[in-house]
């Protein structure tokens, strides 16, 4: 059951993640086991379809679609029960950049692998960055950025995390982004795509 | 080697792979250059003319648009897409669809001011340079597409595919042929359209759902152009080299890419020759942090590469970030390159 979760997941149909979800609760199978087995390793092997070219954006988004009408079965029952995210990510696109496909594919992703997303949108400014780091308590911090012009907040957003006593590790994104440029402001991690993300974040958490 | 051709003729020789006596030159410029560097740009611009250039539409009735499309805040274009804007000098973005629901996709209009082109002020643009004239045509379906319906909605529906989509698309689709056709009877030297379809690393949609749906459509734009005796160039940024194959079949003259994102000894190998090269010099890394030395490493690479007695405009884009010295470092390399 948990593997024709994943298939639908894959395939984006949302009706039918849904009912599998439903299925699998009333056949007694743990809320956790559903969400670890069912809809992240979903997101985990289309992470690795989108990686290698096999699937593009379209689809990721459909079933992304489709695994949060799944975790939307499933959030109630993980609240009661206590059962916690793999940690906090706190997301955005720099200031003065109002570009968010990439950012919200990110997110996404990441919302798909077991973090808890959250998402501060467009055109963030430094201090947004570090209440919203502060007050949720994160353990990533995830910048994105499309222009040469912008992505130079990034810089400024690490120095205002640190010079607020924030030693959270910070992961960077977007079209004109490196990893050269990340070792350069200091950023602990740096993504190409969106599913690389979910992995560098994996990265940054365990070390 | 002297140049004593016209650049009309360089560039004819360039797309024909005739030996133009040098590489045709064209500077795109985005308002945030003038702002940021006028007189550089005006250097530049001395120094290395264009080759190339748009016939301004004089349209007798003007498009419907309200703002600014390189200032901050909100522009309405003349299809009633709303973007909105926080940066002087570049482009705004589609924040909220105009087609939020596929029930209110029939209150898209086209704008047909835009066929109110003046044909006899174009044809007297054209005779009155010795430049080669691109039609100020914008068809750019997949991209109108997103404007009407936000990016993330649009990428949902090419899955969904409901009908209404299709009936928008033929909506815009014959609008842009009506505007081809049109331009095509002018005497420009070139029909233009554009859509990017690239990300970083590969296509935005499957290369199949591309052949599906769109490669129809840019063989009907390109078939335009050829019966009028017209050469048809394409800009299309991001990672392409998977429809490549498709565009060189199709017959498309000269592609501006991203060509940095992609493998370029490999698209040397398989397509030097069979299209031209139209541009570009990486804007995403080495125009705006690279050095002089780099460029020029880079100008000879897409030489050494991509030219073939012709098949290589030497374009690149002034945007945001770019330092001056790396754009006027193009033009100086490829003088290097074809002296005289």
């Amino acid at each position: 059951m948990l593997v024709d979760i994943q298939e639908a997941l894959l395939k984006g149909k949302k009706e039918e993640v849904e009912k599998l979800v439903d299925q699998a609760l009333s056949s007694g199978l743990p809320t956790a086991r559903v969400l670890n087995g069912g809809l992240i390793v979903g997101m985990d092997r289309l992470g690795v379809l989108f990686k290698n070219g096999e699937v593009f954006i379209p689809e990721v988004l459909v079933a992304a679609r489709a695994m949060n009408a799944g975790m939307a079965r499933l959030e109630p029952l993980l609240v009661k029960e206590g059962i916690q995210p793999r940690g906090n990510v706190v997301i955005g696109t720099v200031r003065g950049d109002l570009h968010d496909i990439g950012k919200n594919l990110v997110a996404m992703m990441l919302k798909g692998a077991g973090y808890r997303i959250i998402d501060l949108g467009i055109d963030v400014s430094a201090e947004k960055f570090v209440a919203a780091a502060r007050e949720s308590k994160a353990d990533v911090v995830a910048l994105s950025a499309l222009l040469t012009t912008t992505m130079i907040e990034m810089r400024g957003i690490v120095e205002a995390l640190r010079s607020n006593g924030l030693k959270i590790p910070v992961i960077i994104g977007g079209a004109p982004v490196t990893r050269g440029y990340a070792d350069e402001i200091k950023a602990e991690g740096y993504a190409p795509d969106a599913a690389s993300a979910v992995e560098e974040v994996g990265r940054l958490l365990k070390g | 080697m002297s140049c004593s051709m016209t650049p009309r003729e360089l560039v004819k020789r360039s797309l024909e792979l005739r030996s133009p006596a040098r590489v045709p030159r064209q500077l795109w410029l985005l308002p945030w250059a003038i702002d940021h560097h006028p007189s550089e740009v005006a250097e530049i611009q001395a120094r290395f003319p264009d080759d190339i250039v748009t016939s301004p539409p004089f349209y007798k009735e003007a498009p419907r648009r309200v703002g600014e499309e390189y200032a901050p805040g909100i522009l309405v274009d003349e299809w009633g897409c709303i973007f909105e804007n926080r940066q002087r000098g570049i482009m705004g973005e589609v924040k909220e669809p105009l087609v939020r629901d596929w029930r209110e996709w029939e209150k898209v209009r086209v704008p047909r001011e835009r066929l109110s082109v003046d044909v006899k002020q174009v044809d007297d643009f054209c005779r009155t340079t010795d430049r080669f004239v691109l039609a100020k045509t914008g068809a750019r379906p997949f991209e109108q597409l997103q404007f009407l319906r936000k990016p993330e909605n649009l990428f949902l529906d090419l899955i969904d595919q409901p009908a209404e989509l299709f009936r928008l698309l033929e909506r815009i689709h014959s609008f842009y042929l009506e505007e081809l056709n049109l331009w095509a009877e002018t005497d420009v030297d070139a029909l233009v359209f554009s859509d990017d379809w690239g990300s970083q690393r590969s296509l935005l949609v499957s290369p199949s759902l591309w052949r599906r749906m769109f490669k129809p459509l840019y063989q009907a734009y390109i078939d335009i152009g050829h019966r009028h005796g017209k050469y048809v160039f394409m800009h299309s940024d991001g990672c392409i080299a998977d429809i490549l194959p498709d565009l060189v079949e199709m017959g498309l003259d000269a592609l501006n890419s991203q060509l940095f994102c992609m493998d370029i000894e490999e698209l040397g190998r398989s397509y030097a020759g069979k299209l031209t090269f139209w541009g570009e010099i990486d804007r995403q890394h080495l125009l705006p942090f690279g050095t002089p030395e780099e460029i020029a490493e880079a100008v000879k690479k897409v030489h050494d590469c991509l030219y073939r007695g012709g098949g290589v405009i030497a374009q690149c884009e002034f945007g945001a970030g770019a330092k001056p010295e790396n754009v006027l470092a193009v033009f100086e390399a490829w003088e290097k390159i074809f002296p005289g």
